[in-house]
């Protein structure tokens, strides 16, 4: 009785097993190749759902279908122009071709090291053939001639694809297919961003400079304007007042003129007799002779 | 638990020496069939949404509620938060969120440090807010979506500001930033299809870096000076101007005052005179004598020193004697 039971205890685990071993399921992730002792065996197996094969003979490698990652080393490259950056970079790739991809590389992580290989060595081709703004812009300022705009050949996104496709046709082979490829962080070294700061620092020095002395020339303008209006108005004020004076005098000797023209004689007379009366005043001395017409009765009227 | 684990030894040592064989297989099978019951329901929470896979093949969605499927090896369910809004964030961290939230922005300069069109540096900060809209995709088709996304939100990020000065993404040019973003991250989650929307790209601070703060300081500043100057010489011309406006036309005025003046006095004369004339017109000779006479009537009595000379009164000359009488 004890016996019995053990055996059909293992029985049912040598069955479990051969049964387990015969099915194996694929995710809508995966994709498959069985093996028969290390040789692959049909096409790869790409359908989710429930897969057979032969138990213990035939192996199962699972390979990944989705978009993948890969992320570059933050590295120090040249550009062009000299100016030494950090690029950090990122791709997406999936495995195009599973059967491909199993007999060149095996498994992720040695695509990673040759991804790591290609990429990277296409990267710093890229930047070293190039100016560093071609790598900050993607396209070109809508203002150009401005000073400070500076304007690109190629760009960003063209460097991006010229990379995609270098590496693309080295990856063929790999059962790689590399769909997108990005610089994600592009920043100076140390030493070069103390210069640009340096840099930045200046050009708002200058900016402010430029903010100031518009103020001035600005003031200094409002400054001229009040002097020549103030100028405008008092000699106008002058001239308008001459002229109103003039007019006037000229005006006013018309008038006396027609009145005096009348006698002049009789004007002289009356004239005369008026100014007199503002001539002499007390400090006067007036000597009069007898043979006046005033005192000529002094001596007696004859 | 899952049977498939349970083996036979196992269960020999889990089943008390004193019970009988056939009460033990009796046990077994109630507690396998214990866990497929189990396995036969499941419920999703009102957020979320579960996607029903059979041997590992999608097969349907279930949605918020009570759901059934058949048990654990053949049919896998995995739950996405369809509904829930998700957040990145970039070159900061909500430390701890409440009414005041708390944000750090230590140690993230790597990602907020990047090069602006005119090849100087911002610091940008940034958050993006994302559902998932398609679980199936989310599921299936990217590794890694939350990495990938947080690598295309830095690639596009600087894509854009790498566009701009450093000017126009600190001033005028940020919500222009964000809506650019936005438009090319959704593009890009397409492309990679994700499974994900882009709801909103949130602009936090975009600031200088710390080193040249100063001098943006100073620009402002600067800014503010040469207005102070402007405002001053356009005072300086209010306070002026005006005034002087004023004053030429009270000149005008007493300018013309004068001109009225002069005129009425040349015709007042004009007629004194003309009136005099006619009177002298009808009696010349006495009318002259007379104000002749009149005149003299006048002066004389305020002449102090008079001198009477007779030329019949020969030797009392010089009867002047200049100087004693003639006071200064």
């Amino acid at each position: 009785m004890k016996y019995i039971s053990t055996i059909v205890a293992i029985g049912i685990i040598i069955a479990l097993s051969v049964v387990g071993g015969a099915f194996f399921i694929v995710d809508e992730t995966q994709q498959v190749i069985v093996t028969q002792f290390g040789k692959p065996v049909g096409k790869p197996i790409t359908t989710p759902g429930l897969h057979m094969k032969v138990p213990f003979i035939q192996n199962t490698n699972f390979f990944d279908k989705r978009f993948l990652a890969w992320d570059g080393d933050p590295n120090q490259i040249p550009t062009k122009d000299k100016r030494f950056i950090w690029v950090d970079t990122y791709a997406r790739w999936r495995i195009a071709d599973s059967l491909l991809f199993f007999q060149r590389l095996r498994d992720e992580r040695r695509a990673h090291s040759r991804l790591d290989d290609i990429l990277d060595g296409e990267t710093r081709n890229a930047i070293a053939k190039h100016l560093l703004i071609e790598l900050v812009r993607s396209a070109n300022p809508e203002e150009q001639g401005k000073p400070g705009t500076l304007t690109i050949k190629f760009g960003r996104e063209k460097l991006e694809q010229e990379v995609l496709k270098a590496a693309s046709s080295r990856v063929m082979d790999l059962g790689i297919e590399i769909l997108d490829f990005r610089f994600k962080r592009i920043n100076y070294v140390e030493e070069v961003r103390k210069e640009v700061y340096a840099r930045m620092i200046s050009e708002r020095k200058r900016i402010a400079e430029e903010y100031r002395s518009e103020g001035a020339g600005e003031s200094a303008r409002i400054s001229g304007e009040k002097d020549r209006e103030l100028k405008t108005i008092t000699s106008e004020a002058y001239r308008k007042t001459q002229e109103i004076r003039g007019k006037a005098n000229s005006q006013a000797a018309d008038i006396y003129a027609t009145a005096y023209n009348k006698d002049p004689e009789f004007y002289q007379f009356t004239r005369t007799m008026e100014s007199f009366t503002k001539i002499m005043d007390d400090n006067t001395t007036l000597v009069m002779s007898t043979d006046g017409d005033l005192l000529k009765y002094l001596e007696g009227v004859k | 638990m899952d049977p498939q684990n349970l083996n036979a030894a196992e269960l020999r040592r889990l089943i008390p020496s004193g019970l009988q064989w056939r009460s033990g297989v009796i046990l077994v099978v109630a507690l396998f069939l214990a866990v497929i019951l189990w396995n036969l329901w499941f419920t999703v929470e009102p957020e979320e949404v579960g996607v029903v896979f059979r041997f590992g093949r999608y097969v349907r969605e279930a949605p918020p509620g009570l759901n059934f499927k058949l048990p654990d090896p053949v049919e896998s369910v995995i739950k996405v938060p369809v509904q829930r809004q998700l957040k990145e964030e970039f070159g900061y961290r909500t430390q701890l969120a409440g009414v005041q939230t708390r944000y750090t922005s230590n140690n993230f300069q790597n990602e907020s440090l990047m090069l602006t069109g005119d090849l100087n540096v911002a610091v940008v900060e940034w958050s993006s807010q994302y559902r998932i809209n398609d679980p199936y995709k989310y599921l299936v088709k990217v590794r890694d979506v939350r990495t990938t996304f947080r690598e295309m939100n830095e690639a596009i990020m600087r894509e854009v500001v790498g566009d701009r000065t450093v000017n126009d993404i600190l001033t005028v040019g940020r919500q222009e930033v964000a809506d650019e973003v936005k438009t090319r991250l959704q593009a890009l989650c397409e492309q990679y299809d994700t499974g994900i929307t882009v709801d909103q790209v949130v602009l936090q601070d975009v600031n200088p870096p710390d080193p040249v703060k100063p001098s943006f300081n100073e620009v402002n500043q600067a800014q503010q000076e040469r207005e102070k100057m402007i405002n001053q010489a356009k005072a300086e011309y209010n306070r002026i101007i005006p005034k002087a406006r004023g004053q030429a036309l009270q000149a005008i005025q007493q300018a013309e005052g004068y001109a009225m003046d002069r005129i009425n006095r040349a015709k007042g004369d004009a007629k004194f005179f003309e009136f005099i004339l006619e009177a002298y017109k009808r009696a010349p000779k006495v009318t002259k004598r007379r104000i002749y006479l009149e005149t003299i009537d006048t002066i004389y009595p305020e002449i102090k020193h008079k001198v009477i000379v007779d030329d019949k009164v020969k030797g009392v000359l010089p009867l002047l004697s200049l100087g004693s009488e003639v006071k200064p």
